[in-house]
């Protein structure tokens, strides 16, 4: 068993290691590779200067639509007046935020992991359908089962609770199955074999040999996750009622229908706020990436080895 | 399809079959663990989804004001929808222009970014974040930036006059509002490189080893290992984009409202107005179903496509 | 920084957003017995809560043995909360109504009022004069009027002085306020007037031609050469006379620009609408006045307003009405005018001196110009199809307004349309 498990991560340092080799043709970056990246980086990375832009701007330059790509003005008050000038509780927004976010993203990890592990991997009478089934649901709008959803939570009690924000994550959704399904299935089954021959159950197989090869998917789903969870304001405008209870992406709601003494959405705080809910994400993002990418050098070199 | 499905996914299955057929106990062990695991999804589509939609699918047959009790009306509402609503044909049509261009785009910039990002290029941590970072903005503050960047003299148009063309004025324009939606869009592109990119990561070395003594040249081994390599996740990438796209309604709810002269109307929007503004539910829940149909339709063909194109793994072997 | 949060009403929204398309929301938990505290659900922004509070709070100051429960809800996702939680059968006890009244009305979600302020004692006729029946659906008042303000003219003085135009009055005719609106333009960086797109302003150009949307016998005439005259009129000041920004140049001004940002902008030198801009004007540095809308044939303009409803969920309205009747009262509509809220729907406070002569205006304004505008209200045509009589318009002249067109066209178009929808 243990030897199984090291086999792939001796595997990753030939790779990646100190000792690699050389570099093949295809890896090579040119100038032009740098040319074209930091130009499409550029253009991907204006708007976000712009909402750094704005946020820094004064209430009339903001209104006037005055400010300049590269800020001129830095209103750094604004990043405090977000706090107070709103009057609203932004603290607690921010930890609402992170306890919605943080709970479904290990729902949605446990169980995703276990659901796509056996559609990818244990047969049975009425599986093609079951999976036809998950395929289809994600094609049904979701805007359409909002009432009837909304009814339902309401008999179980749920409304103006945490719980339909957080709950249905630990039930997983088909997105995720999709995406550990199509992962799982590209893990060669030798493993899974061998470990069988071991006499591992199919839990032990699941929990001993698949999970552990499953981190680069499954940090891609806590971070996306994290990501809609921690950005989504439908549900928590459905759902929550009291203003203590709000998540920071519904408050950033609230306050673009408002407008200031220019007749207009305080879009400089609106900004911040923006950052505000980003920042975290593209931290998040930063240093989860090295699991994004990385990681699945030892699950797919795993995979073919 | 479903016969698709179990192909793909059971790769893996094809060697262990024989040795396993008559082992009924174990199939039936098998079956049960599957039944076992698969519960909380299994949980959560009975409990939370399959009431909601019977009793949308019933809705659809009624005329329901969401406060008075629904009044059955037959098929009334989807012969409404098809035959008596230029509204919905216009979205409808509006739809498939916005997913038929924007997936295609999108998976191509994906894979190309893709591509690029996974040379050893130093920073490329900081530029895959730049890429991805669009994904990461809320899109109040996208839905702003962008409104101020397709303005007639905006930055874009600016960008435009540079090359001597006369910019257009996109959001205000019928003819351009969805080709701005779609600039939008493959603005938003940088999301799939997290799994091509992962993909290309799991892509084994010996491949390209083996290409480079043949000669191959850097664009020759990208079709020639890359792709093949990747093509289960574009696929993934592909299905997912089609149901996304024909889902499309933050963008058009805060950016044009389907506006000018529903020119950026769309079937999401579109039934969400019928619900939650006209108070029409049951013609609101018959356009979600007849949305549903071409959806399933979409993710047929690329079902059946796929096995002409898309490979896994093991068959590669 | 002093960050003055005003009222964004749902057909403001709405206007800015094209239609008020929007997103559906809850409830909470219900209260048995009738005698816990009522649920009250407004729309808008901090200052609305602020005000709805105080007056809140002197109710239960009053009445210590009630309890009301304040919700705000952001204005473009007013409709879909409510709906929901009523369609949860959940509904607020007391819920704020404006144009989309007899959507609820129609459909025997919200009570008539009739029976409860007979009871009350409170004569609506003489606590608010011609409005007090203005939420009403087939003769049964459904609303009692909380906020209600006349459409005015704000102009700015500086701009109006450098162009040597008489101010603006409620004698000027149509081709008076064009005039002056030409003398106010300079291309490309100053416009007379900042346009008549939302259907309050053009709306009330047709009405002053006599015409009417939906006539006295809830037939649509919208085609009509009254209202067809005036849609074409408020469509050329922009794109033949260029006295009004088009929507392209308001785009180049910023995101969810309009009349309003750009009269306290300078941008422009006239602009209709309503009370909720004169709280920002207060802070900036031009001279600035109200007067009451010009004339075409006859003298009409439109109200903005909203109203207190009782939902058909309150279990217990006799209490839900006692409150209403409370905020509807003198001493809690001064709340409005000290807050710089609205125009409060009482008549006594609107006469009173701590309307005309607010305490915090900075300079002298003519707040008469709300009472002068109360005699030539149109009464809109607030039928239960509201949000769909407003999409069939957005629909057709989304164009219209962007590039210029034909109005006679786009209205026959309209004309079908409404048709089709008050017949279903």
């Amino acid at each position: 068993m243990t030897a199984l498990a090291t086999k792939p991560r001796a595997g990753r340092k030939k790779l990646t290691g100190e000792r690699e080799p050389r570099l093949l043709s295809v890896f090579k970056a040119s100038p032009a590779t740098y040319a074209v990246l930091l130009i499409v980086s550029a253009i991907f990375f204006v708007p976000f200067i712009l909402m750094v832009s704005i946020s820094l701007a004064s209430d009339q330059t903001s209104a006037q639509n005055a400010f300049t790509v590269i800020p001129t003005e830095f209103e750094w008050r604004n990043f405090t007046e977000v706090f107070t000038a709103t009057g609203l509780p932004v603290g607690r927004f921010v930890l609402n935020s992170v306890l919605i976010a943080t709970l479904s993203a290990v729902g949605q990890v446990l169980s995703s992991s276990l659901v796509g592990y056996a559609f990818a991997r244990l047969r049975a009478p009425g599986k093609g359908v079951m999976f036809m089934i998950v395929l289809a649901t994600m094609m049904i709008p979701a805007q359409i089962t909002m009432i009837p959803q909304f009814l339902l939570f309401k008999e179980l009690g749920w409304v103006n609770t945490y719980l339909p924000l957080i709950i249905p994550n630990f039930f997983t959704n088909a997105f995720n199955v999709f995406l550990v399904r199509q992962f799982v299935s590209r893990i060669s089954g030798e493993l899974d074999e061998a470990a069988q021959m071991d006499g591992l159950g199919y839990f032990g197989i699941y929990r001993r040999i698949i999970l552990p090869m499953m981190w680069p998917i499954l940090t891609a789903i806590a971070i996306f996750t994290l990501t809609h969870a921690w950005g989504d304001f439908m549900g928590p405008l459905i759902y929550l009622n009291s203003e203590e209870s709000m998540p920071l992406a519904l408050g950033l709601q609230y306050m673009t229908g408002t407008s200031n003494e220019m007749q207009l959405p305080p879009w400089n705080l609106v900004m911040v706020g923006s950052i505000i809910l980003t920042l975290p994400m593209i931290a998040i993002y930063y240093l989860g990436q090295k699991y994004l990418y990385e990681m699945n050098l030892q699950g797919g070199s795993a995979g073919v080895k | 399809m479903s016969k698709t499905i179990d192909e793909a996914p059971g790769a893996v299955r094809s060697a262990r079959r024989a040795g396993r057929r008559r082992m009924s106990s174990r199939s039936k062990k098998e079956a049960f663990y599957f039944w076992l695991f698969i519960s909380p999804w299994l949980i959560g589509f009975v409990g939370f989804l399959l009431g909601p939609m019977i009793a949308s699918v019933y809705i659809s047959f009624t005329e329901w004001d969401s406060f008075t009790p629904p009044e059955w009306v037959g098929l009334d509402n989807y012969v409404k929808a098809l035959t008596g609503d230029p509204v919905f044909w216009k979205a409808l049509g509006n739809t498939f222009y916005y997913a038929l261009i924007s997936v295609p785009l999108g998976l191509v910039i994906g894979v190309w970014l893709a591509n690029l990002l996974n040379k050893r290029v130093r920073g490329r941590k900081l530029f895959r974040t730049f890429i991805y970072l669009p994904t990461l903005v809320p899109l109040v503050a996208t839905a702003m930036v962008f409104k101020m960047v397709l303005a007639p003299s905006g930055p874009l148009n600016e960008l435009l006059g540079w090359f001597g063309i006369e910019g257009p004025n996109w959001l205000l324009d019928p003819t351009w509002v969805k080709p701005a939606l779609i600039v939008l869009s493959a603005w938003g592109a940088g999301g799939a490189t997290v799994l091509l990119l992962s993909a290309m990561n799991g892509i084994p070395r010996e491949l390209y080893e083996a290409a480079e003594i043949d000669g191959a040249s850097a664009w020759r081994q990208f079709w020639s290992v890359t792709f093949p390599q990747i093509t289960p996740v574009i696929f993934f990438n592909l299905i997912m984009g089609l149901i996304g796209s024909f889902q499309i309604f933050s963008q058009v709810y805060i950016l044009t409202a389907g506006g000018p002269d529903n020119a950026s109307q769309m079937m999401v929007p579109l039934l969400f107005r019928e619900a939650f503004s006209f108070y029409h539910f049951g013609y609101a829940s018959a356009v979600a179903w007849l949305l549903f149909i071409v959806i399933m339709a979409f993710t047929l063909i690329a079902f059946r496509t796929s096995r002409s194109w898309v490979f896994y793994e093991q068959e590669v072997r | 920084m002093e960050n003055k949060i005003r009222r964004r009403t749902l057909v403001q929204a709405a206007a800015t957003a094209g239609v008020a398309v929007p997103v559906l929301a809850a409830c909470g938990g219900g209260d048995d017995d009738g005698n816990g505290p009522l649920k009250m659900v407004v729309w808008g922004g901090d200052l609305d809560k602020e005000t709805y509070q105080a007056r809140i709070d002197l109710f239960e100051k009053a009445n210590p043995d009630v309890k009301i429960e304040l919700q705000l809800i952001p204005s473009d996702q007013y409709e879909q909360k409510v709906q929901t939680m009523i369609a949860g059968g959940d509904g607020p006890d007391i819920m704020q109504v404006a144009e989309g009244v007899n959507t609820y009305s129609s459909k025997s979600q919200i009570l008539p009022l009739d029976d409860y302020a007979k009871d009350a004692g409170l004569d609506l006729e003489e606590r608010f004069g011609a409005v007090g029946t203005l939420y009403s659906y087939e003769d049964k008042v459904y609303a009692i009027p909380d906020r209600s303000g006349a459409m005015i003219v704000y102009y700015n003085k500086d701009l109006f002085d450098a162009a040597g135009v008489e101010y603006p009055t409620a004698e000027w005719t149509q081709e008076d306020a064009q005039a002056a609106m030409e003398k106010l333009t300079i291309s490309g960086t100053q416009w007379g007037y900042g346009g008549a797109g939302w259907w309050p302003q053009w709306w009330s150009f047709a009405y002053q031609n006599g015409g009417q949307i939906i006539d006295d016998s809830g037939q649509p005439t919208a085609n009509s050469p009254e209202v067809v005259k005036a849609l074409q009129w408020a469509n050329d000041l922009a794109h033949k006379d260029h006295v009004v920004p088009t929507a392209a140049e308001y785009a180049d001004m910023g995101p969810d620009m309009g009349g309003d940002p750009a009269f306290a902008a300078q941008k422009v030198a006239i602009n209709t609408t309503g009370f909720w801009a004169i709280g920002g004007l207060l802070e900036v540095d031009f001279n600035w006045d109200i007067a009451p809308l010009w004339r075409g044939a006859d003298q009409a303009v439109s109200a903005f307003g909203s109203g207190l409803a009782i939902s058909r969920d309150c279990k217990n309205p006799e209490r839900a009405f006692k409150a209403i009747e409370f905020l509807t009262s003198a001493d809690a509509q001064e709340v409005i005018i000290d807050k710089a809220q609205d125009v409060p729907a009482n008549l006594e406070v609107q006469q009173s001196d701590a309307f005309l002569t607010p305490s915090w205006a900075t300079k002298p304004l003519n707040m008469a110009a709300f009472g002068e505008s109360a005699d030539f209200i149109f009464r809109a045509p607030f039928i239960p199809q509201w949000n769909e009589m407003q999409a069939a318009f957005d629909d057709n002249l989304g164009t219209f307004w962007n590039e210029g067109g034909d109005a006679q066209t786009e209205l026959d178009k309209i004309q079908t349309q409404l048709e089709s929808i008050i017949t279903d």
